[in-house]
């Protein structure tokens, strides 16, 4: 069996308190839309903030499922945003780039 | 029974707060908190979630001195008729709305404190320009540069930096605010729009990558004496819309799009840009604010975030001691 990487977990994010300085020393996170966070797998630091924060543990399956719809959203309103007769680089000049598919790694 | 003093051969100090700084190990009262403090390690830099913003959004200004003193203004997404003229103030904790803008405006570029700040340029592309007394914004002249998403530096409403900007690649003007009119300056050398800027006075800052067209995301940094720009070392990786926080000579670089969001950081010791820890979340066109490579604050970012991540240099970790 492959050895994993990371672990996925969804949580909120209260603010104030939520990732604090002496836990992200310590562990890397790595936030994505739809409330979806990766933290190091068999990692003891990142268990104690997975239990703090009481997040709720994910596949990395479920977690890109999650990811997928909140990007998807993005690229749809980004898709739907246009004025007639606008080139693709005036479009991106004045809303950016359209979202990019975010690939969970394992 | 054997005293402090006895195994460690002098008495715990007092301090009202907290000694300037402590080394690891070190045991002082603060006579303030009325509690037996001491200095149980010493943390690496890292960003932490600070609080967040009531409204979310993107393509926001920000201003501020320090992560614990901001304001954040403004934003979108664009265009201009659902820019927001929302306006939020943060006490190192917490997000406070304030006076709204005159002008809803979003990729608008701050200068200043939390109390005395400017905003000017935007997705009006007129060059609206409005500054902050701490309670309420005024409308002042337009900028002659009218491009959006410009760079800037600056002390406060009287002494701020603004350039580059929209359109991409052709727009290289530098413009000063003085409290009561604009002056064109020298041009910067590369030309490019959604730069990331440093800088506490209009006299030393500096332009922090960008890109010469929406899609090119240039490494070119440039350091302003108050007369001209000059090429420096580059950062590591080119970047869009990312925050810059600091001075000339300590200065911090992050987030932006290249051309997915980007959670890099890096920081500058006026010498050169040195790759450190990530941001817990990705993103651009957040709020910036800060003292230096040390002190900083992004607040929102894309899509429409709420979230704010306060960046804090190396230093120790103080713990109380509990007395029962």
């Amino acid at each position: 069996m492959a050895h994993k990487t990371y672990q996925y977990c969804i949580a909120e994010n209260w603010g104030k308190g939520f990732i604090e300085n002496n836990e992200s020393s310590k562990i890397t996170f790595r936030g994505y839309p739809g409330n979806v966070w990766q933290v190091p797998a068999h990692n003891k630091n990142a268990n104690l903030w997975i239990s703090k924060v009481l997040a709720v543990i994910k596949t990395k399956d479920e977690a890109q499922t999650l990811v997928d719809v909140e990007v998807t959203a993005n690229q749809t309103t980004w898709d739907n945003d246009s004025v007639t007769d606008e080139t693709s680089v005036e479009k991106i000049e004045r809303i950016g780039d359209r979202p990019i598919d975010i690939i969970l790694e394992e | 029974m054997t005293t402090y003093k006895e195994i460690q051969g002098s008495t715990v100090q007092n301090y009202s707060g907290d000694p300037a700084n402590p080394i690891k190990g070190q045991v002082w009262y603060d006579s303030s908190a009325e509690v037996l403090k001491y200095s149980s390690e010493v943390a690496a830099s890292a960003w932490a979630t600070g609080g967040n913003l009531n409204t979310g959004r993107d393509s926001l200004g920000g201003a501020g001195a320090t992560k614990d003193a901001a304001l954040a203004f403004g934003g979108g997404p664009p265009p201009a008729p659902t820019a927001k003229t929302l306006t939020e103030s943060y006490n190192g904790t917490s997000w406070t709305e304030v006076n709204d803008f005159n002008t809803g405006k979003a990729q608008t570029a701050g200068a200043g404190t939390y109390t005395s700040a400017i905003a000017s340029g935007g997705d009006q592309y007129s060059g609206v320009t409005e500054t902050w007394n701490g309670t309420s914004w005024t409308s002042q002249s337009n900028s002659p540069n009218t491009g959006k998403s410009q760079g800037s530096a600056g002390a406060d409403n009287t002494n701020a930096l603004f350039f580059g900007g929209s359109p991409h690649g052709t727009n290289a003007k530098t413009t000063y605010w003085n409290g009561s009119s604009w002056t064109a300056l020298s041009d910067f050398n590369t030309a490019r729009a959604s730069i990331a800027g440093a800088g506490k006075t209009y006299t030393a800052a500096l332009a922090i990558s960008g890109g010469t067209s929406p899609s090119t995301f240039n490494t070119n940094v440039e350091s302003w004496n108050g007369t001209s720009w000059t090429e420096i070392a580059d950062v590591n990786t080119g970047r869009q819309s990312g925050g810059g926080t600091g001075t000339q000579s300590s200065a911090l670089f992050y987030g932006g799009y290249n051309p997915g969001a980007s959670a890099l950081t890096e920081s500058w010791n006026a010498t050169s840009w040195t790759e450190t820890t990530d941001l817990s979340s990705a993103r651009s066109g957040g709020g910036n604010a800060g003292a230096s490579n040390t002190d900083a604050l992004l607040a929102a970012g894309t899509p429409n975030s709420v979230a704010t991540e306060e960046w804090t240099g190396a230093g120790p970790v103080i713990r109380t001691i509990p007395i029962s």
